[in-house]
């Protein structure tokens, strides 16, 4: 062995490399090629999703003597450094500013030329206010002005704390605000409108005037009355808690010299950007992430959270799951356990396999179509006359239901293409054993093959709330929205709202990135979107990958 | 123990009732709900299929009674919106109004004076009537629908007598009338009888709005037309806007009188029959949307001419567009459809209905009595004829898509505002008299177009990494390239969209050449380095062992890509150069590449499809394909290479031919994947339905047509359901493919199963 190893044998023929050497190197560059893009793309994302999330140091930056740029009105200007690049025509090089306060510039982001900047410096004293509107607020703190009339200067060593406690206070009171707000008067509203459809339904019952529809009207009056006088307390409420929420105010400085305040009430959270070490960096980053998951959108999706489009996605893929897994299973037992093989079934199962090839869109079109126009139309007609009368639709319009169910119908041929190959990997000699024990073909069916077939059956629903998970196409015609005022699943009866629109990840992106009226703003957080979705759906299909190499390796042992 | 209890019991091999009651209960409701749920999602195309089907129907036209006029003689007939109240003219100046299953009644617009010519026009509701005495009066003709406890009622007509207007005539007879009205203007056309010969006037009434209302019209032009027309003025049309005057002469030839500030001039003038035996014109109208004149001659051929301009002209002219089959008679009616470019030609007894854009006769027929005036109602779904006895005779008329059909779709049309025929998507417009141009053509070249870039993009590197993976990778390398390429398949692709038209779009834009340098750099110096490095002494060969050769040109990609990168702008400043506006020669690659070919260079291009949709195919490709190949029988490499075969040519000689199929099957897969793509498209393309080849234009293709037009089509209508045909089309394409796929991967397996 070590001789060969230390100088060549053979003919100088046989030294060199064998025929087509090159061809295998140019496959090579293949495989290659295709796995730098993926790990490009992905790199990409992450590389550009992450950023969101990481706080950045914001720059205080002073122009060149005499440079004057739009809008800034001075020569200093504070903002966090996105990008850098070179113009294409002139070759010098410019750098992207967000600079929050657009309620004092107009705009968040400026391109700024290299040659104006005169210096860059990272001042601690910056603050960097996050509030409901209008992007963060950045400045140098001058004063809490208080609800007393008691001003506290930002020298003062208790500026943080009182600052601190007056956000929490004040996010106390928003929620409470949210809780009166959509909870209380939005249950107020909806009973209104009910009671709306109930006197239409009265006058329709008695058309002519009589005692009856007297006291049909009575009651409803008076019930709104009711109602009435219950919305009168909670607005009054509410104006009390708004103006609570208005009573605080912080006087801050931008850095070209101007003075603005803020409500604190519409304040989320603050931070000194340039103050920040690594680990309260890290920690930022940890809570702007968990803000991210678990918050409302502000500013037309730009800004905030996407939970809503995460639970949007998370209930609809469940009901999708619900949906195709009983009907795609009981297809495929049926064609591979009842149905006489033949040619017939075997041109079924090509057309149903190649049902998986269809695309999306037109199963978009065929939910439109039939459930939406047909099937909803008939719910509506049936059920909410009095709605459908008015032109109100229930059921005739986009919603959870019908996206559920356009989303089964599409990954029905997946569910059913993996659990045929399940059974179908089922040992012969399993089944033969237990029919030879007397047991039934269904009780063979169902504690012999489907048992052994279950995780092949999983690994087939698993990709099938993959795909339902990032499809987008159909759903744009069936019930998607950019923004849904209220969540599909609720604790307020009937629980699941079928009829609901609702938001998604996917569709999300898609607006954020061609919808949006501020594409600039929207980029960063359409990544950090498009990183979610992608981890989402990665992880459902590593799991069907990891499933079906352990059943692999199962059926390998147990043959027999 | 007893006896008995050592006879076994006869029945303890009988399965239970209950357990044979649950399996044939099991049974029938599997057998049941699994046809139940194949039919279903079969069910899909045929639900489709049936929503496409009223495209291609022909209109039905039924009879629908008829109804007695007092004996007069009638000048005109009309219908109202809803086709209940069918009324007509009167030469006594009645307007008599025949109610369905009501009592006739009359209303009387002129008194005493004789009638010599009158127009109506439906669209703008308006009856001008041309009196003895040169007066013309004005009359509105609206209906109204009364309402009972939400129900419909009766129809009313609602009659408005205008002023007359004392018009110059000169004392001649009116012998034809036309105008146009609009809120500030109103234009009145007449030919005028003196003698032996015709003049041609026209008179321009203007009135001012107010904040108190709109005042009266008062006359501010009169113009005497004569002079820019040759021969014997014989009839007329004007044009809803009041800027277009059309005159036909006894000799067939028509004028094009344009109305430019408050002075008319000829612009063009033609003789639409001139080839013909008989060019005098018979009927003619324009139709809605004032851009065709449907034209008839007096032996019943009927060709109608549209505004465009011409090929190297500067103004819109007319241009024959159409020609439909003679009638038998000469035409006496004409009536323009209120609601699309349909129109109904009477010639006699003979009734034609025809749609201009498709160049269509919808329906034709011989009535059985002569027709003397016809009407069709707005909501298009009544005529009316008026015969020569006195009678109304209505039609139900069923026709809610004629401007659909495989004409329409498929082939190539002149539409109006084009210079030649041609395939054009463009379904909605801003008005009801707007043209839909719906052919299917320029969408599934656009599906076709974006398809093959991406498959060129994708095929090789898909095939070259499946060929790799499955003959020369370690068995370990294997089981984590596999799965990362399959993750791939499962990016959804609104991210790819996402990707492709906000960062890969701007990125590349001005980098072109740098794409082009690596696309020639790339697999060259791979090969080269694959060459040198077989031509290397074998010590040093085996520093890198068989299967690990891609982990070599992950840097050597990387270095590679970022050396191109840098290397395209220098390729572009001295082959790409052009001058600029400045008359300075830089080196710009999208400039040149529109000064050289003459096509624009567009930012979303297919360049981009081609690369992200290249990502949606390459792991469906790569997978089928990988799997195809390994799973050809060990037995067929392990005898090439016994034979002293090298690995390259047993992977190319014995086990790519053996899995050919399987290769293609793969390529069919993807094919069907990239067709069907909407996201990606939707987002990273212009959506643009043009026509052409050019690798930087964008394209709308069948799905994101769909995506982008379904949500705001309304239900039933003909852009509805055109969509739903776009959809039939991409389901029986990708199901097409699929299944090609699919007898081939089956064919495949036999095969190995005899090896």
């Amino acid at each position: 062995m070590s001789a060969r190893n230390d100088k060549p044998t053979g003919s100088a023929d046989e030294r060199r490399a064998a025929a087509g050497e090159p061809m295998v190197w140019l496959s090579g560059m293949g495989l290659a090629l295709g796995l730098l893009l993926i790990i490009g793309l992905l790199g990409i994302i992450v590389r550009n999703g992450i950023p969101y999330f990481w706080p950045k140091r914001v720059a205080e930056v002073t122009l060149v003597q005499g440079a004057e740029i739009a809008g800034i009105g001075g020569q200093k200007f504070s903002g966090e450094l996105r990008m850098q690049r070179t113009k294409r025509d002139s070759g010098t090089e410019e750098s992207q500013f967000y600079l929050g306060n657009r309620d004092i510039y107009g705009f968040s982001f400026k391109f700024v030329d290299d040659s104006q900047i005169a210096e860059l410096s990272y001042p601690e004293g910056l603050i960097s206010v996050e509030r409901e509107e209008y992007g963060r607020a950045i400045g140098y703190p001058i004063k809490l002005v208080l609800a007393d009339g008691t001003e506290l200067a930002a020298s003062d060593d208790e500026f943080d704390t009182r600052l601190e406690a007056i956000i929490d206070e004040v996010s106390d009171r928003r929620a409470e605000i949210k809780h009166i707000a959509k909870g209380k008067i939005g249950k107020i509203n909806r009973k209104i409108d009910a009671l709306k459809f109930k006197e239409i339904e009265a006058r329709k019952k008695f058309v002519e005037p009589s005692d009856k529809l007297g006291a049909a009207l009575d009651e409803i009056e008076t019930e709104r009355a009711r109602l009435e006088e219950r919305y009168e307390v909670l607005e009054g409420e509410l104006n009390e808690l708004y103006e609570l929420q208005e009573k605080d105010h912080l006087i801050y400085r931008i850095s070209s010299g101007q003075e603005s305040d803020i409500g604190l009430g519409e304040t989320i959270g603050f931070h000194y950007p340039n103050r920040l070490g690594f680990v309260a960096r890290c920690g930022l980053f940890l809570s702007n992430l968990w803000a991210y998951l678990s918050q409302d959108p502000r500013e037309a999706n730009t800004e905030g959270g996407v939970f809503p489009a995460i639970f949007g996605t998370f209930v609809m893929t469940l009901l999708m799951s619900a949906l195709v897994t009983p009907l795609g299973v009981i297809a495929a037992i049926y064609l591979r356990e009842y149905a006489k093989q033949g040619p017939l079934v075997r041109a079924v199962r090509i057309s149903v396999n190649n049902l998986a090839g269809v695309p999306s869109i037109v199963f978009g079109v065929f939910g439109l179509g039939f459930f939406i126009y047909i099937v909803g139309d008939g719910i509506d007609n049936f059920f909410f006359k009095t709605k459908a009368s008015e032109g109100i639709p229930t059921f005739k319009t986009g919603g959870l239901m019908w996206a559920s169910l356009t989303l089964a119908l599409m990954t029905i041929p997946v569910v059913v293409v993996a659990t045929e190959e399940a059974l179908a990997a089922v040992p012969r000699g399993m089944r033969e054993a237990s029919l030879a024990c007397g047991a039934s073909k269904w009780q063979t069916i169902q504690r012999i093959a489907l048992p052994a077939a279950l995780p092949g059956i999983i690994t087939g629903l698993v990709l099938a709330m993959a795909r339902g998970a990032g499809e987008v196409a159909p759903l744009m015609l069936v019930g998607v929205v950019e923004s849904a005022n209220e969540l599909p699943l609720t604790t307020e009866p009937p629980f699941i709202h079928m009829d609901q629109k609702f938001m998604h990840l996917g569709f999300q992106i898609y607006d954020l990135g061609f919808q949006s009226p501020d594409s600039e703003a929207a980029r960063p957080i359409a990544f950090a979107t498009a990183l979610l979705l992608i981890v989402l759906v990665v992880i459902l299909n590593l799991a069907a990958i990891i499933i079906r190499q352990r059943l692999r390796k199962k059926f390998i042992t147990s043959t027999f | 123990m007893s006896p008995q209890s050592r006879i076994p019991d006869p029945d303890r091999f009988k399965p239970s009732r209950r357990v044979l009651l649950i399996d044939r209960l099991m049974t029938k409701l599997i057998s049941i709900g699994g046809i139940g749920i194949i039919a279903a999602v079969l069910g899909i195309l045929a639900f489709i299929a049936w929503q496409v089907v009223p495209l291609f129907g022909k209109p039905e036209v039924a009879a629908d009674g008829e109804l007695a006029l007092p004996a007069g003689d009638y000048l005109m007939a009309g219908i109202d919106e809803w086709g209940e109240l069918p009324f007509a003219l009167a030469s006594n100046g009645d307007l008599v109004f025949v109610p369905v299953g009501g009592e006739v009644f009359k209303r009387r617009v002129v008194d005493g004076a004789k009638i010599e010519c009158i127009v109506y026009r439906p669209s703008d509701k308006r009856l001008l009537i041309g009196l003895e005495n040169g007066s013309v009066l004005p009359v509105v003709i609206d209906f109204k629908r009364n309402f009972q406890d939400g129900e419909a009622g009766s129809v009313e007509p609602q009659i408005e007598i205008g002023d007359p207007l004392d018009l110059d005539l000169g004392g001649g007879k009116l012998t034809d009338l036309s105008f146009a009205e609009s809120d500030e203007a109103r234009i009145i056309a007449a030919i005028v009888e003196s003698g032996e010969t015709h003049q041609l006037k026209a008179f321009r009434f203007t009135r001012k709005n107010t904040l108190l209302g709109a005042s009266k019209f008062t006359l501010a032009d009169s113009y005497e037309l004569g002079g820019l027309i040759a021969g014997d003025p014989l009839k007329l049309a004007v044009s809803g806007r009041g800027d277009m005057v059309m005159v036909a002469n006894s000799e067939g030839e028509v004028f094009y009188l344009h109305l430019e500030g408050d002075r008319f001039a000829l612009r063009q003038s033609f003789s639409p029959f001139a080839d013909t035996g008989a060019p005098q014109l018979a009927t003619f109208d324009f139709l809605i949307g004032d851009t065709t004149l449907a034209m008839s001659n007096m032996a019943g051929l009927n060709r109608n001419f549209s505004l465009f301009i011409p090929e190297g002209g500067d103004e819109r002219l007319f241009g024959q567009t159409k020609e439909f089959a003679s009638l038998d008679a000469t035409p006496t009616v004409l009536v323009p459809s209120l609601r699309n470019k349909s129109f109904m030609l009477v010639a006699g007894d003979e009734a034609s209905l025809r749609h201009h854009t498709t160049n269509d006769v919808r329906w034709q027929e011989r009535l059985g009595f002569q027709v003397a005036h016809a009407a069709i109602n707005q909501k298009h779904n009544r005529i009316l004829f008026l015969d020569q006895a006195d009678r109304f005779h209505l039609y139900e008329l069923d026709d809610p898509h004629p401007e659909a059909g495989w004409q329409a779709y498929f082939g190539k049309i002149w539409y109006e505002d084009a210079p030649g025929p041609a395939y054009t998507w463009q379904s909605t417009g801003g008005t009801d008299a707007f043209e839909p141009k719906l052919s299917l053509i320029p969408l599934i070249f656009g599906t076709l177009k974006g398809t093959l870039y991406a498959m060129l993009f994708a095929i090789p590197i898909a095939i070259l990494a499946a060929v790799y993976t499955s003959q020369f990778l370690s068995s370990r390398h294997k089981a984590i390239v596999k799965p990362t390429m399959e993750v791939m398949a499962s990016l959804p692709s609104v991210v790819l969209g996402f990707l492709g038209a906000l960062w890969l779009a701007p990125l590349i834009e001005h980098r072109t050449p740098s794409l082009a340098l690596m696309v020639v750099a790339v697999p060259t110096v791979c090969f080269l380095i694959g060459f040198c490095w077989s031509r290397l002494p074998i010590p040093i060969r085996r520093r890198i062992p068989p299967g690990k050769e891609f982990l070599v040109f992950a840097p050597v990609l990387i270095g590679l890509g970022f050396a191109c990168w840098h290397l395209g702008p220098v390729i572009e400043r001295v082959f790409f150069v052009v001058t600029a506006d400045d008359g300075q020669r830089v080196g710009d690659f999208t400039a040149w590449w529109y000064q050289t070919t003459g096509l624009r260079y567009e930012q979303r291009n297919c360049l981009i499809i081609g690369v992200m949709m290249g990502f949606a195919v390459i792991p469906i490709i790569f997978t089928i394909t990988e799997d195809a190949l390994s799973s050809v029988p060990e037995s067929l490499r392990s005898a090439s290479l016994a034979l002293g075969g090298s690995r390259w040519q047993t992977a190319w000689r014995i086990v790519l031919p053996t899995a050919s199929a399987g290769i293609f099957s793969a390529v069919m897969i993807g094919l069907g994947r990239a067709i069907g793509e909407t996201m990606i498209v939707t987002m990273a393309t212009g959506n643009t339905p043009i026509m052409e080849l050019n690798l930087f234009s964008g394209m709308r293709t069948l799905s994101a047509n769909i995506a982008t037009e379904l949500p705001e089509a309304p239900e039933g209508g003909t852009l509805y359901r055109t969509l739903f045909l776009g959809a039939m089309v991409l389901f029986m394409l990708t199901f097409l493919l699929n299944t090609i796929a699919e007898v081939l991967r089956q064919h495949l397996r036999e095969k190995y199963k005899t090896i």
